[in-house]
């Protein structure tokens, strides 16, 4: 990820003086995802584009080291050789953007990546995942050892009760939630916080990230999020450094969308790699 | 394999991430015009008709400059066939029950449901506007409209009790219009029993596409008639016989104005700049542009404004993705325009946006406010009580909160000043296009020997007639002005007879100079009476009906003195009183609160003054019709010049005088005098908000040409007698729909 924030003063009055105009917010969900299209090898481009934007994420109770490591080699190797080849786009290092674990599943994954030969980072969410009610001390201890084991990232759960009583954090990257709550990534909540982001930006020069997680399963999704970030703020934000996806699902479609383009035919499940 | 082909452009794309072409494919549209030959004639009484002998117009790709089919041009014989079958099916259509017409417009919904790829991307061919507002807004809102007015069909006979459809509608429509327009005008005329016929421009194909969908339903295929032809057409079809009225619609949004508050003008220029800076234009068939092009013709008068926008050392922003030849325009941002200049007063083309700061919101109300044009606005703040006190004072037909744009077919959209006096939409847009059950129907009479130069301008002298035989005491003599009776500027008088001929007593003779005063008196009175509480006004109007009540003696012998019998004249007063009393309660139950699907929040549709109303009250019932005309007015808030009877002014100066006492000065003004000089000079006031004319049927139409200068809604009688006495013809809803105009305040709501 970027260079941490030099920080700004917190400035309680930025937050008091936001106005969210609800209806045009939702209007504007609307207009983006149907007047942005992308069709046939802009397409394609955007969605090899939107693979290298991935957190390959399992959050699951019942992770092992076998279901990480295959997920670690699907983060290496996303899309089928010879669908790239096609495309030409065989040599461009094509990896997800990071693989995305629980804490005690960090060490499985250094590994897995090491034994695969590549650098993609290592992702933890930490801090009490996914509420956040632990103590701060031990949530701080749970990134330290994250840390310790070879993390690289940190999704942090930031303490709702704070918000709710008007104490806020700062930070480098924010994330719509935690891709575990009832709704998750949607379009209205993504342009509020895209346009906090661009106000920040304005104010400070600061870039911050963002990353939706939760609920975004097909390619087609994956293109209106890319137009989505184009159009509010601006190529700029297009890269892993400010921009990532959180999903486990998406992947497999984007890879089925890449197949279909480049053949022709639809693929059945077995056509293409598990990850 | 395609993909080797495209592989390298993929890197390049994968590095860039920039949008591609998504073109929509036109085939249909294409396939349909050669259904046709690629030449297209009307489409009148459920078939095609090609006369010949005719010339006909390219249709061309506003983009490409193809040549996409030629057009026939229709002449005078085409329009009176188009009128006749209209005619025909009338006949059959508007007896109808109103559930079997409901029906059929379901089905036409259905129909173009059934083909809207083939509307939707032949609009967007032939007009070059961006695709994706023909198919997200325009084609679901045209079956919206349809369903909504077949709802409006099936619900007549009770919910429009004791009203007619008009018969046959004309339709002109401008040269640049989406067919959207089209629908927002036949869809209520068809549902309550109208037929129609429209005149579009040449190489408009979409109109004839729907008039096909419609005509290929089978039954009634004379209801929906269109023919395709020069502008000059207009009046031919406006003078056919049986055409009972004829809608105009003007030309589509232009560009717009903006006005920004100077406290966060630097914030917003730079939000909107940035903004424009991701719009991308292209042709209107590509699905990823937002603005497609509107024509060369379209090009050139944007080029026009910004160039002579910039020598008056305007700046000018253009931004945004676009192609750079003509005939693709950027959307342009206009500032710093010096507030004399021409560019300020001219109407701002498309797309072109004129962005000017203000300081205060009174500032902005005053500036927003001082144009010819009323058709639509939206406020946008933060604060919503200063919002919607904005809002209640713009003079415009639709305001949005906080939104732009935003229409439904259950909220009536028109507008006031040269924006047009008639709706779409909503219950206001049915009244369009009926008439009160029973009302005569008045052949169009235009006289070819109207000299609309010397129509009253003359006003014959007036001399010394004899001994006066009037009651004591006589009225106050003068004009009823700005609250108090005074002499009229040409100092002189007409004599009033009675029914034996003999004089009766003199009146003050108004002219030019009495009627400014009176308008300029009803204007400084307008903003107090418009302020009162509905409660207030109606206790005026029930005091003056008080006071008519106390003076009933006098007024019956001066209705005696016009050879009114006893009986008729008390029955006349009575009912008089009757009136004031009845529109003083109905005062209170004005405005209401719409739902729109898609909408959360709500729609408020407010009853509004027009502003100052001229009455040429009629010759007959002098202190009926006079009370009759005036409570209506007064109930919703207008202020009032009036002409009394001619014949008999002398029961409505009796009842100035208690006006004088009970109501604001200013508020009713009354001038006696020659009543065709004096229509002629209320006609040719361009700051008189509307027109009522009871007269001959020359006057009506002198009224109809003069006041075109302004546009204000005009409602003459043609010559036709009115029963006053009725409470259909003096008392009914009619009466009220006149003296109001509806705006519709969009409330959209969300946390």
């Amino acid at each position: 990820m970027s260079a941490h924030q030099r920080g700004t003063e917190l400035d309680l009055s930025w937050i008091s003086k936001i106005q969210v105009n609800q209806p045009a917010v939702l209007r504007r969900a609307e207009q983006i995802q149907a007047r942005r299209p992308v069709k046939k090898e802009w397409q394609a481009a955007w969605l090899l584009k939107a693979v290298t934007f991935i957190d390959l994420t399992t959050l699951s109770g019942d992770d092992t080291s076998s279901n990480i490591q295959r997920l670690c080699y699907k983060a290496k190797y996303p899309i089928r050789e010879d669908l790239l080849k096609a495309l030409n786009m065989h040599d461009k290092g094509i990896t997800t953007a990071a693989v995305c674990v629980y804490p005690a599943r960090v060490c499985d994954a250094v590994k897995a990546l090491k034994a695969a030969g590549c650098d993609i980072p290592v992702a933890s969410v930490a801090t009490g995942f996914p509420a956040g009610q632990t103590h701060l001390k031990t949530r701080l201890e749970e990134i330290r050892l994250a840390v310790e084991d070879g993390a690289s990232e940190i999704d942090v759960v930031i303490n709702r009760t704070l918000v709710l009583t008007g104490q806020w954090e700062g930070s480098d990257f924010i994330k719509t939630s935690t891709g575990k709550e009832t709704v998750n990534a949607t379009f209205p909540v993504a342009i509020v916080m895209l346009r906090a982001i661009r106000d920040f930006f304005w104010k400070t020069g600061n870039k911050v990230g963002f990353k939706p997680a939760g609920g975004i399963r097909s390619a087609k999704d994956s293109l209106a999020w890319l137009s989505l970030i184009k159009e509010e703020l601006g190529d700029e934000w297009l890269k892993p450094e400010l921009f990532r996806i959180g999903a486990s699902t998406l992947l497999t479609d984007i890879e089925r969308q890449i197949y279909h383009h480049v053949t022709g035919r639809y693929a059945a499940y077995h056509d293409l790699p598990m990850s | 394999m395609a993909a080797t082909r495209t592989g390298s452009r993929a890197c390049e794309i994968f590095t860039t991430l920039e949008y591609g072409p998504v073109p929509e494919s036109h085939a249909c549209a294409l396939a349909w015009l050669d259904t046709q030959d690629r030449h297209l004639g009307h489409y009148v009484n459920g078939r095609w008709l090609k006369p010949e002998h005719r010339s006909s117009v390219p249709c061309q790709d506003p983009i490409t400059g193809e040549n996409l089919a030629s057009c026939l041009q229709a002449q005078t014989e085409d329009v009176a066939g188009a009128v006749e079958a209209a005619r025909t099916s009338l006949e059959n259509w508007s007896t109808q029950p109103g559930a079997f017409r409901a029906q059929h417009l379901t089905r036409l919904a259905k129909m173009i449901q059934k083909h809207q790829r083939l509307l939707w991307t032949l609009e967007s061919l032939v007009t070059g506007r961006a695709i994706r507002e023909v198919r997200d807004r325009d084609v679901p809102l045209a079956q919206q409209l349809l369903q909504h007015h077949a709802v409006q069909a099936h619900t007549q006979e009770e919910a429009l009790a004791g009203w007619e459809p008009l018969g046959v509608i004309g339709l002109i429509l401008p040269p640049t219009f989406c067919f959207l327009e089209m629908m927002w005008r036949i869809c209520p005329a068809l549902a309550v029993g109208c037929t129609v016929v429209v005149l579009v421009p040449p190489a408009s194909p979409t109109p004839l596409l729907v008039a096909q969908l419609a005509g290929e339903l089978g039954q009634f295929p004379g209801i929906l008639n269109v023919i395709s032809g020069p502008a000059s057409l207009g009046p031919v079809l406006a003078s056919q016989p049986g055409v009972q009225k004829v809608a105009f619609c003007g030309a589509i949004e232009g560009g717009l104005r903006l006005l920004i508050q100077e406290s966060v003008w630097d914030e917003t220029m730079r939000r909107l700049q940035a903004r424009m800076g991701r719009l991308r234009g292209g042709r209107g068939l590509d699905g990823a542009v937002d603005m497609g092009a509107r024509g060369a013709a379209a090009h050139d008068l944007a080029q026009r404004y910004v160039h002579e926008a910039q020598s008056q050392g305007a700046q000018v922003f253009q931004a945004g993705s676009m192609p750079p030849d003509s005939p693709f325009f950027p959307p342009s941002l206009i500032s710093d325009l010096p507030p004399a200049s021409p560019c300020t007063q001219a109407e701002v083309p498309w797309p072109l946006v004129v962005a000017s700061p203000f300081r205060t919101a009174k500032e902005a109300l005053a500036v927003a406010n001082w144009t010819p044009r009323g058709g639509s606005a939206s406020v946008w703040s933060e604060r919503l009580g200063q919002a919607l006190e904005l809002a209640y004072g713009l003079q415009m037909g639709t305001v949005w909160i906080n939104a732009h744009g935003l229409r439904d077919p259950a909220v009536p959209t028109g507008g006031c000043k040269e924006s047009g006096s008639s709706w779409h939409g909503g219950p206001d847009g049915l009244y369009e296009y009926l008439r009160p059950s029973g009302t005569p129907t008045c052949l169009p009479y235009l006289s070819e020997n109207l000299n609309y130069d010397t129509f009253g301008l003359a006003v014959p002298s007036t001399l010394p007639a004899g001994p006066e035989t009037g009651l004591s005491p006589a009225p106050p003599y003068g004009l009823f002005v700005g609250g108090r009776f005074q002499a009229p500027g040409a100092r002189s008088s007409r004599p009033i007879r009675d029914s034996q001929g003999n004089l009766h007593g003199y009146v003050a003779e108004g002219g030019a100079k009495d009627i400014r005063g009176a308008v300029e008196a009803a204007h400084q009175a307008a903003p107090g009476w418009v302020g009162q509480l509905p409660g207030a006004r109606a206790a005026l109007l029930w005091a003056l009906a008080a006071a008519l009540q106390r003076r009933e003696s006098t007024l019956v012998s001066r209705l005696e003195r016009h050879g009114v019998e006893l009986k008729v004249a008390k029955a006349e007063v009575e009912l008089s009183v009757r009136r004031l009393r009845a529109w003083g309660a109905r005062v209170q139950t004005q405005g209401c609160t719409l739902q729109v699907a898609g909408l959360k929040g709500p729609v408020l549709q407010l009853q509004e003054p027009l502003g100052v109303l001229a009455i040429v009250c009629p010759e007959e019932w002098p202190l009926l019709a006079f009370v009759s005309l005036l409570a209506p007015a007064l109930a919703h808030g207008n202020t009032v010049v009036l002409v009394p009877s001619g014949a008999c002014p002398i029961p409505a100066l009796e009842v100035c005088q208690d006006m004088a006492t009970l109501l604001p000065g200013g508020l009713v003004n009354v001038v006696t005098g020659d009543r065709d000089h004096l229509t002629r000079c209320l006609a040719l006031h361009q700051d008189i908000q509307a027109l009522w004319y009871f007269g001959s049927a020359q006057g009506s139409q002198f009224v109809e040409w003069a006041s075109a200068g302004n546009l204000k809604p005009v409602w003459v009688n043609r010559g036709c007698p009115r029963a006053w006495d009725q409470d259909a013809e003096g008392a009914g809803p009619e009466l009220g729909l006149r003296a109001a105009r509806t705006k519709a305040l969009w409330l959209p709501m969300g946390d």
